[in-house]
Order: structure tokens, then sequence, then C-alpha cells
């Protein structure tokens, strides 16, 4: 299997063959090979995995810190886009937070008095 | 250029301007007297005819910007009481002014928000020409007739507002 990988601007041509004894891998043409006898000698790579999201969740987050003063959606309920479902008061200003997807309310993850800080998620939709 | 709206009586000039939300950026929304003029968490704010009660549409900004905006808008009030009348004002943080220890000015912004900021709106009720006020804010509230015995003018001190408003958020967003 052969492929290009982007690792900030470079990217590295890497090959990967697999023999009866291991898994040879060729990048930018260096060889390298992981046979069973080598196992004791495995090299520590980074985890590269992305961070699990499930795209069927639609999160509606805060941008900023506050605390919650008044909640206008239930679980359940269809939300449309850009309808209000919360307001957050925060030191200096209110804000009323809207949603950008519309879909039915699976959380309801706040309530009223609640303080929040930013990036909290708030309401779920799916 | 200025664009003011003016309206004899309205509920609150900032529950105005989300209604209509189409409007322009420093779009000025100004009433002779508010029926609900309220501060955060829906206090209200005594609005009577005599004093300063307006709304600015803010052109789309950061969220911590205009968090910044809205504390400087109290400096800039107490700044123009300062220089103007010669009182002694007192800011109240985050966003009221005071002056002879009593509330003089409220300032409120009020942000819709989705994904980044869809509108902002900052009211600022200016007790200016108030002659006298009832019972219970007697003794919480002043305005700058009572503390100056003469009457001011609010076009001019509006004028001077929206004007330290537009410098200050072209500094803080550069």
């Amino acid at each position: 299997m052969k492929l290009i990988l982007k690792i900030k601007d470079k990217e590295y041509a890497v090959e990967i063959i697999e023999e009866e004894n291991g898994v040879k891998i060729k990048v930018d043409g260096k060889e390298f090979a992981f046979g069973e006898e080598e196992g004791e000698e495995k090299i520590l790579a980074f985890r590269t995995s992305l961070p699990k999201r499930d795209f069927s969740k639609k999160e509606i987050k805060t941008p900023i810190a506050g605390t919650i003063s008044e909640v206008f959606v239930e679980n359940g309920e269809f939300v449309k886009k850009n309808q209000r479902v919360l307001t957050l008061s925060s030191m200096k200003m209110e804000n009323e937070i809207v949603s950008d997807f519309e879909g039915k309310v699976k959380g309801v993850l706040v309530k009223k008095g609640k303080d929040v800080k930013e990036g909290d998620i708030l309401i779920i939709l799916g | 250029m200025m664009k003011i709206k003016k309206y004899k009586i309205v509920s609150s000039t900032n529950a105005l301007a989300k209604k209509l939300r189409k409007t322009q950026p420093w779009q000025v929304l100004l009433t002779e007297k508010q029926t609900v003029g309220h501060g955060r968490e829906k206090r209200s704010w005594f609005s009577p005819k005599g004093g300063l009660y307006f709304s600015i549409i803010l052109p789309k900004s950061k969220i911590e910007d205009l968090q910044t905006l809205t504390i400087l808008a109290a400096f800039i009030v107490a700044k123009i009481i300062k220089d103007n009348f010669n009182l002694e004002p007192f800011i109240k943080l985050p966003n009221d002014v005071w002056v002879n220890g009593k509330k003089i000015c409220g300032i409120l912004t009020e942000n819709v928000i989705g994904k980044d900021v869809k509108f902002s709106v900052m009211g600022i009720g200016l007790n200016t020409n108030i002659d006298r006020f009832p019972g219970e804010l007697k003794d919480i509230a002043t305005s700058l007739k009572i503390e100056l015995g003469k009457e001011v003018d609010n076009g001019k001190i509006l004028n001077q507002i929206i004007k330290h408003l537009k410098k200050q958020l072209a500094t803080i967003s550069e």
C-alpha cells in the first residue's frame, strides 16, 4: 500500500509492504522492517488517531463564560436554525444563544443559575 | 455622519434594536422615554422624559472585544461627565457610573450568538435632565441636572459618546 503522509507542510511517501515475517515500511526510500523477532525493539510511535467526534450529534456550545439566565427549550423539542435556545448573562453582557443547526433536542446540559465556562456544551441536538 | 433614529416613546431601545435586527452598524436608536427600560437581569431602569436613552448597533466584532468595549463605555461616559461638567464620577464595574455616591448611568450590551456573534447592541441610559427620582430611587440615583442645578445638552453628550466608542472599538479590534 502506497500513500502520501502530510505532516505540517512536509510530505512523506510511505509504502507499507506485508511480508511473510512481518511488515516493511518505506519512508522516502528508507526501509524499516518490523518482524516478529524484533518484537522486543518495537518503536514507540505517537498515536495519531483523530479525536473521536460523533457527527450525528450537533452540540451548541457557549463561546463565553457566564451564568445561564433562562433556558427556552426542552428535551424532545424540535429546534429550528437561528432559534433562541437560552440566555446567558456574563459579567458585562446579556447574550442570547441561538442554534446553528436544526434538530430535535437530545439533551439540555444546563439549567437556570448554572455557571458555565467558555466552550462548555449547553445543548445537544440529534 | 451619524445615523440617528428618534422615537418619542419605546419599550426599550435595546429591545427595539433586537427586533429590527437589520439595522446598520453604528445606527443609533434614541428615545425620549422608555416604558420598560432595563439593565442586566431585567432590572428596571427609570426612564422618564429628560434623560438620554439610546442604543447603538455595534459592528460585528469578536466577543472579547465587545466585552472590553462595554467596560470602556463606562470610562468614556465618566470622562465626558468629568471633562464637560467638572464632576467627579466613579466607575462601578462592570458598567455603571456613579456621581456623589449615586448611580447616574447604566450600560447594557446584548448579543445574539450562534457560531459567532450575529448581532450586538449597546444600550446606554444616562440621567441627564431628570428633575427628581421617586421614593425608592431618591437615595440611590441622581442626574446631571440635580448635581449641576442646570440642564445639559443631550445631543452634544450623545455625539461625544458615539465618537469615543467608535475610536475605542477601532483601537481594540486592531
